[in-house]
């Protein structure tokens, strides 16, 4: 059993920090940029979200099953949540199959700078909205560099 | 400090000896098959190197079912197909790849489709998306840089959408590296400088930067300890067994320290570079290196100072700053000593980069994966400096 009870309750605490995203200019510009279009494929709860990147404002869509997505990005909720804390050591969730990405691998890395920033934002989002139950760095030390 | 996780996966066998790659029968009866079909280029087969190696299998009775040549200076998707094609109308059974990492990547590339069939873009895009092994590969590197005979990468270029595919997957890591100096000794002397620069910097990023073990700093410094020993002799003196051979085991080694610990801020740069102004790899590394290892200084001085009498260098009674700033000096007088060989630049003013493109090096710079993995937090405000010290 993965941290969030049901798909409904992630998908509030996911879908609404991927909007905070999309409404934060340091980060949604480059990935307006990027031009890309992401699926994000999680489990336990399960939940899809697709952010795309490809108009003119970063669109974050859950359960959109339809568009055909440049990358996906397939997880647990778990590792999705640990992840945007800046916590999953990236080389060991993709060897150990944590985290499985099919599409343009250059296109994922190249996004990884630009939403290095969000690391900060998203204990803070959690606790400005109300999930402050999930924010695990309270009790974390974050490794160097 | 260790690490919180590594892993370490080397299933590749090397076997080093002069003259190897016309003897193998031993290690190619242990990998089991007699039917090869060989991969290189046009300049490996006209320097007589891939007759050589044919000789030699055939005189211990492996059966050549056939060669692909056009492997371009970078390694194409459309050649990926074209050679699978190939390879799989021969009636082969197994790859041997004999070349740079061009040849070396479109072998690994072309054996994903071989032993899988598909489409390369469609079905294998993403990373360790295979599923079991693939058939037989064996790579005789005739280049001592990219270190592509041990890495679990294959990186193919896109001619249509002018982008660089990655495919990383170990299941990409050959059956076998054969290191035979006699395979390199007509590499030219700004090739192997060159060649010689980028496993130095694939050595010391994979050292210093946070993805970094213990197994792979033993590789990355052994590597640079090799460099530092043999890349002035062997671009000197091309034809001296010894140091062709130091400089083969040492881009090895660093392809072993940097698949697993990965590179950082002076690859972002010269990626950069050489996206934007065809500037060569290995060159645009050799220009950047000792700014990078400014750039990041504060962060790895410790791990630089340890690397100082690796390099040869005597750092009784230095304090640890000036150690680290010792292993500087160190790399920037290797370049300059391969400078005064007129075989390596030392700016990018010397190598047609216009001064007023370095603001989208930076950029570019920024944008490039690898900075995920650059021990200092990268920005352009930051790095843009150090680029126009290297110009």
């Amino acid at each position: 059993m993965g941290m969030f009870k049901s798909s409904e309750e992630f998908e509030k605490v996911i879908a609404g920090f991927f909007n905070l995203l999309a409404d934060t200019p340091l980060i949604a510009d480059k990935l307006l940029k990027a031009k890309m279009v992401i699926r994000f494929i999680y489990s336990d709860p399960d939940l899809t979200v697709v952010v795309d990147c490809s108009g003119d404002k970063v669109d974050v869509r859950p359960n959109d099953t339809d568009t055909k997505a440049i990358v996906e990005m397939s997880m647990s909720s778990d590792i999705a949540h640990r992840f945007w804390f800046g916590m999953v050591n990236l080389t060991k969730a993709l060897t150990r199959k944590e985290m499985v990405a099919k599409g343009p691998i250059p296109k994922v890395l190249k996004l990884l700078p630009a939403i290095k920033p969000s690391y900060a934002m998203y204990p803070q989002y959690l606790e400005a909205n109300g999930f402050g139950q999930y924010n695990i760095t309270k009790s974390y030390t974050p490794p160097a560099g | 400090m260790l690490p919180e996780f590594f892993e370490f996966y080397n299933p590749t066998k090397v076997v080093y000896e002069d003259g190897v790659a016309t003897d193998l029968k031993p290690e190619l009866d242990i990998i089991g098959i007699q039917k090869y079909f060989i991969v290189s280029d046009h300049v490996i087969n006209d320097l007589g190197l891939v007759q050589k190696v044919a000789d030699g299998l055939a005189e211990a009775g492996f059966e050549v079912t056939g060669k692909y040549l056009d492997v371009a200076q970078d390694a194409r998707l459309k050649d990926v197909q074209s050679c699978a094609d190939q390879i799989e109308a021969s009636g082969a059974e197994g790859i041997m790849s004999i070349g740079g990492g061009s040849v070396i990547d479109t072998a690994k590339a072309a054996n994903i489709l071989f032993s899988e069939g598909g489409d390369l873009v469609d079905d294998y895009s993403g990373a360790h998306t295979l599923t079991r092994p693939l058939k037989p590969h064996v790579v005789i590197p005739t280049t001592a840089g990219t270190g592509s005979e041990v890495t679990m990468v294959a990186v193919i270029y896109d001619e249509d959408n002018k982008e660089k595919l990655l495919f990383p997957d170990k299941f990409l890591l050959p059956n076998l590296a054969v290191l035979d100096p006699q395979m390199t000794l007509s590499l030219p002397p700004k090739m192997t400088a060159a060649t010689g620069m980028d496993a130095l910097t694939h050595a010391i990023e994979a050292y210093v930067n946070h993805q970094t073990s213990p197994i792979s700093d033993a590789f990355a410094a052994g590597a640079i300890e090799l460099i530092f020993k043999h890349i002035l002799n062997a671009t000197q003196n091309g034809d001296e067994v010894e140091a062709r051979g130091g400089m083969l085991i040492a881009s090895t080694m660093a392809g072993i320290a940097f698949t697993h610990s990965m590179v950082g801020c002076v690859h972002c740069m010269a990626h950069a570079t050489g996206a934007l102004y065809r500037v060569p790899h290995g060159v645009a590394n050799a220009i950047f290196l000792p700014f990078g290892m400014e750039y990041n200084f504060e962060e790895i001085k410790t791990k630089l100072a340890r690397l100082a009498p690796v390099m040869g260098e005597d750092t009784t009674g230095l304090s640890e700053d000036e150690a680290a700033r010792q292993a500087i000096a160190a790399v920037r007088n290797l370049s300059k000593r391969l400078n005064d060989l007129g075989v390596l630049p030392l700016r990018l003013r010397d190598v047609g980069v216009p001064e007023d493109g370095l603001d989208a090096i930076a950029e570019g710079a920024l944008n490039d994966g690898s900075s995920f993995y650059n021990p200092r937090e990268m920005d352009e405000e930051s790095l843009l400096p150090y680029i126009q010290n290297a110009y």
